[in-house]
């Protein structure tokens, strides 16, 4: 039987390519994980909507928040997500890459700080029903997780000295922009759900 | 930016911890009493347990890499484990696989004791017919704190110790994927026995495992501790889950193709690869739980929007992998001791592993089974009464490829040996009745009876525990340096395996003869056969007594060490000398053979292990 | 079958285990049929449900046997017999005896998943929400107005459920209302069960019925009695404190002459004390409301 043998110039570039390959592995097995998570939440929206049990899906008077406030937490999201992924592809070191990670950072706050802006003026409150209740905690799982992935983004940005962690591990920290990518991936489908459907 | 070489300052280690989560719990309760909406205390109770175990964490260490990566410090993105640190170790945080998987099994084993206690204060409340022993409300508290505990325990009771112990040394690995996520996997684990402990100050909760609102809704504050508890494992299966299969996948040894992969690697892959995707799902199902019961949303109120189904639903869409969770790392097991004990090689080992698959991929499609008499569409009926069904088909394979292996075999019979049997016997059993459960007519008659609760007992406790003993008394020689009492393991197993029937084979008969799970006060005319089964469990209780006895004995009072490969196995895992080297191996080794290739002529060792112990060498 | 052929040293084995299995089964059938299953034969559900019982036992016992006597055979006749350590024959698989393996138990699955479908079919073993049935009590409370008095084929009552008892309502006698549970025999029932708090669960034992009863749901189960005599009814789904006491035996089934002289007892009892009680209509629903699924 073959004996699987790669060769590196170094035991340090074997070590580089596992920590490489095994940050890119682990991270598609947590966005599986948190697929799941999601899907949970979409479930709960669709089957309590089909219900609709005792008329209180949406109660009277009670409708989706701002459509194009949402839509700018959305593009928020989109941009920082974006930003980090076009800044994690450019060689290591790169002015790119530099410039446009702390850009991310700001875009990624922003976001958070928006989202929570509309989260406390919603116009109903959560115990009106099944649309507020998944309304809350759809859009408030989504946004703690996105600011859980701001702050790494955060360590990611204070770490891209000369000898931090970040330049060292250029590869693994681009294995980053996927959870980024997916958690607004994730917003795009709540917006749809929870404004356009609703 | 510059990085400088600042370190966080605070000693991290197990009192730190402690000394940290308790003020962070009235934190949590007074910071609920100022914000919280209910006029009751869940939001403070469930921010203090939050706080709680936040603090925990990073009082042993958790939050030092994130926060030292935040401010700009210079961070190692793994540390070395250290050769011989002395007993210090294992209160400290640790990222050594062997060290984590020695804290799984002695915490594991103390919560074990915890439920099995409950266990015996169950069946002594069932002495008499009535709820006299134990009012009705202790009763009811009692069946919660150890259905919920015994589920946290069987969730890594062989993931924990022995997964992460065993897998990088079968795999001919020096080290987990992700050191810290395995760690975390496990520091977890502590504080949800305590929350869930704490419940017995609030009364405990009224719900079983299964936490079915409104019921759980109406519960009081110990329903909290349900919640934070079971979000903690749920956070541990789907680290550990991350870590296992990363491991699994990335770091096999040059060589290790993946049909040399030895099988009990196969059970914790699959297994991990259910932890993984389920335990997602019942962590959104408890956030809304936990919603309904701080925030007051209505998820689960019927009367409001919500639906009691939606509850059902989720739960029990984690609940039925979670119990393969349990199964297939005894699967793997059982395959995996068998050969070595039969001297054959594992008989159709492609076959076991698709077994393995097949039963992971089965159970995403049953859940509906659990809600039969609950009021689902008919029409959904006989999909899952097919899907469970077929289930049969996978574990039957189990079956088949370990009768295979026994065939014509030179079976040396040692106390591993012996619980593998054990578990065929028992699982036989689980087995067959659960194809009784999953046949809707009758079904009407056994659900949420005794029949069910036997049932899962002999699947759980039969099969999963049988399998963890013949892995105890297999792998620890390894682990601890030390070799069980053979002796002492054969009358254990004898009075295990007797005792473990004659206390839930009568609970089939119970079960049909009209007596519901989860009642204190049952009908008169079932005591004697109740009584039986009281009896037979303090004896089954006495069978543990024995084994932690063996355990300690050995463990603590025998100086003789284990020979680095007592059983002439075969597998890398027994290749490696015992204490297991910090590094695992000098140099990473390159695998040559199978594992399991016994008696086949001209067999090459499994690995190259560059100039270490040989295959029988002692140590 | 030149796929299946017999190694020598195997031949010895098959034939001894294939005797003792044949011998053993029988026996084991045998004894099995003999049993008496519940939940007996009160209702034609019942007797249904017994007897897919008893059909699944037939079907195990075979397989039970087989699986106990390989492996305590393996203990016997395979066990090593010399002091030194030994290998056995490196035999790594078989792929007849595999693909065999696994077709039977494939046969055995869908030939129990197929009887189970026609059960299920046959017998409306539990027919749930989503069947809308015929309104019951639509006169909303217990204002003791008939709202079918002349009555279908069917018998139907409401069983109420809620911490921690259960009431009937018979629908077709003006919503009388009673603690205990009288039936007709042979006459078909349509039990519409539901629940005022949490989830309770209804179980009948002899009637072979057990129906969870949902805050709001209306589930529905059909049930024919054929033979008179009591019955007991408790509480299947953890419902909190006094769970276990959820139970009663007073459920009878009765001739429907005695059935009638009792109905009408209680619908003159229930007269008297109808005006004092308060309506039902807030807190369950007369109809089926909310959907299930």
């Amino acid at each position: 039987m073959a004996v699987r043998t790669q060769t590196y110039d170094s035991a340090a570039d074997a070590e580089v390519a596992l920590d490489t390959r095994l940050v890119a592995v682990g991270t598609w097995l947590f966005l599986g994980a948190e697929i799941f998570f999601f899907a949970a939440w979409w479930f709960a929206f669709f089957y309590l909507r089909a219900l609709n049990n005792d008329q209180a899906w949406k109660a009277q008077g009670i409708g989706a928040p701002s459509k194009g406030y949402g839509a700018v937490v959305l593009v928020l999201a989109l941009l920082a997500a974006g930003a980090y992924w076009v800044g994690s592809r450019a060689p290591s070191g790169a002015v790119l890459f530099r410039l446009l990670t702390p850009v991310a950072l700001v875009l990624g706050i922003a976001t958070c700080l928006f989202q929570g802006y509309e989260m406390w003026h919603l116009g109903f409150g959560m115990t009106d029903g099944g649309y507020p209740s998944v309304f809350s905690g759809l859009t408030g799982s989504w946004v703690v997780q996105f600011a859980l992935a701001t702050a790494w983004l955060g360590s990611i940005v204070t770490q891209s000295g000369p000898a931090g962690d970040t330049i060292a591990r250029r590869k693994p920290a681009g294995s980053f922009a996927w959870i980024l990518l997916f958690l607004a991936a994730v917003g795009i489908i709540n917006y749809i759900l929870l404004y356009l459907v609703a | 930016m510059v990085v400088s070489e600042r370190r966080l300052a605070i000693p991290n280690n197990l009192i730190t911890g402690i000394l940290l989560a308790i003020p962070a719990y009235f934190a949590g309760v007074w910071l609920g009493t100022l914000f919280g909406l209910d006029d009751d205390q869940n939001t403070g109770v469930i921010l203090g347990y939050l706080l709680a175990t936040v603090a925990f964490l990073a009082g042993v260490g958790f939050l030092n890499y994130p926060l030292e990566r935040l401010f700009g410090w210079r961070v190692t993105p793994i540390a070395d484990p250290v050769e011989n640190a002395g007993i210090g170790r294992f209160f400290r945080l640790s990222l050594d696989h062997k060290v984590i998987g020695i804290q799984y099994l002695v915490t594991i084993l103390l919560m074990l004791l915890f439920g099995g206690i409950g266990a015996m204060l169950i069946r002594t409340s069932l002495l008499v017919p009535d709820s006299t022993i134990t009012p009705a409300g202790q009763y009811i508290a009692l069946i919660g704190l150890h259905s919920v505990m015994m589920i946290f325990i069987t969730s890594a009771v062989i993931v924990g110790p022995f997964g992460n112990y065993l897998v990088p040394l079968m795999i001919g690995a020096r080290r987990m994927a992700f050191p810290r996520l395995e760690a975390l996997s496990f520091w977890v684990v502590p504080p949800a026995a305590v929350i869930l402990a704490a419940a017995t100050f609030w009364g405990g909760f009224p719900t079983g495992w299964t936490g079915y609102p409104p019921l759980s809704e109406q519960a009081g504050q110990g329903m909290d501790s349900y919640i934070v508890g079971f979000a903690l494992i749920a956070v541990a299966l789907v680290t550990s889950g991350v870590n296992m299969l990363a491991t699994i996948i990335g770091l096999r040894a040059p060589g290790m193709t993946w049909t040399r992969l030895p099988i009990f690697v196969w059970g914790i892959f699959t297994t991990s690869i259910l932890g993984l995707l389920a335990a997602p799902v019942l962590a959104s199902a408890l956030i809304m739980l936990g919603m309904d019961r701080t925030l007051n949303t209505t998820f689960y109120v019927a009367s409001n929007g919500g639906s009691n189904y939606l509850w059902e639903n989720l739960f029990w869409f984690f609940g039925h992998p979670e119990v393969y969770i349990f199964i297939l790392p005894a699967f793997g097991i059982i395959m995996e001791i068998v050969p070595h004990f039969a001297r054959k090689p594992l008989w159709g080992y492609r076959t076991g592993v698709v077994g393995l698959f097949g039963v992971a991929l089965l159970s995403w499609f049953v859940w509906q089974h659990h809600l039969f008499v609950s009021g689902i569409a008919p029409v959904l009926r006989p999909f899952y009464m097919l899907s469970t069904e077929l289930i049969s088909i996978p574990t039957g394979i189990i079956f088949l490829v370990t009768l295979g292996t026994l065939w014509r075999a030179r079976v040396w019979f040692t106390v591993p040996m012996l619980f593998c049997l054990g578990f065929l016997f028992n699982f036989l059993i689980g087995g067959i009745s659960g194809v009784y459960l999953s046949d809707v007519p009758t079904d009407v008659t056994l659900h949420g009876s005794y029949f069910s609760m036997a049932h899962f007992h002999y699947t759980i406790m039969g099969g999963e525990i049988f399998a963890l003993m013949a892995a105890a008394y297999y792998w620890l020689p390894k682990m601890t340096g030390k070799m069980l009492s053979p002796l002492l393991g054969r009358i254990h197993f004898w009075w295990m395996f007797i005792a473990f029937n004659s206390t839930f084979f009568p609970l089939f008969i119970i079960g049909l003869l009209n007596m519901p799970r989860r009642v204190a006060s049952y009908n008169p005319d079932l005591v004697g056969l109740n009584r039986w089964v009281t009896i037979s469990a303090y004896f089954l209780f006495g069978s543990m007594v024995l084994f932690a006895g063996n355990l300690i004995y050995s463990w603590f009072f025998v100086s003789r060490p284990a020979l680095a490969n007592p059983w002439h196995a075969r597998s890398l895992e027994w290749q490696v000398p015992t204490p297991v080297p910090a590094r695992n191996f000098d140099r990473v080794p390159v695998i040559v053979g199978g594992p399991y290739d016994y008696g086949i002529p001209n067999a090459r060792p499994v690995a190259d292990l560059g100039g270490m112990v040989g295959a029988t060498g002692g140590g | 079958m030149g796929m299946f052929r017999i190694e020598e040293a195997d031949r010895p084995h098959i034939v001894r285990l294939l005797i003792i299995w044949v011998i053993l089964s029988a026996i084991g059938i045998v004894a099995v049929l003999l049993i008496n299953y519940p939940p007996y034969d009160q209702t034609v559900q019942g007797q249904d449900q017994a007897s897919t019982l008893r059909l699944l036992t037939v079907l195990a016992t075979p397989v039970f046997i087989g699986v106990v006597m390989m492996t305590v055979y393996s203990a016997i006749y395979f066990r090593r017999t010399t002091t030194e350590l030994v290998d056995g024959p490196p035999a790594l698989g078989n792929t007849p005896v595999q693909i065999a393996w696994v077709a039977i138990s494939a046969i055995l699955v869908l030939f129990l998943a197929v009887v189970g479908i026609a059960t299920l079919s046959s017998e409306n073993v539990a027919q749930a929400v989503g069947q809308p049935g015929r309104a019951i009590g639509q006169s909303g409370g217990q204002t003791g107005s008939a709202t079918s008095s002349s009555g279908g084929p069917e018998l139907q009552v409401q069983v109420i459920a809620q911490q921690w008892y259960f009431t009937y309502r018979y629908a077709d006698y003006g919503g009388v209302e009673t603690t205990h549970l009288y039936l007709p025999v042979d006459r078909p029932v349509e039990l519409h069960v539901t629940s005022l708090d949490i989830i309770h669960s209804f179980w009948a034992y002899q009637l072979g019925v057990k129906a969870d009863a949902n805050p709001g749901v209306d589930n529905i189960f059909h049930v024919t009695p054929q033979k008179t005599g009591s019955f007991q009814v408790r509480c299947a789904e953890l419902c909190g404190l006094w769970h276990g006491h959820m139970a009663d035996s007073s459920g009878q089934v009765v001739s429907q002459s005695d059935f009638d002289t009792w109905i009408a007892q209680q619908q003159t009892d229930f007269d008297t004390i109808a005006k004092a009680v308060p309506s039902y209509a807030p807190f369950y629903f007369p109809e089926p409301k909310l959907k299930a699924g």
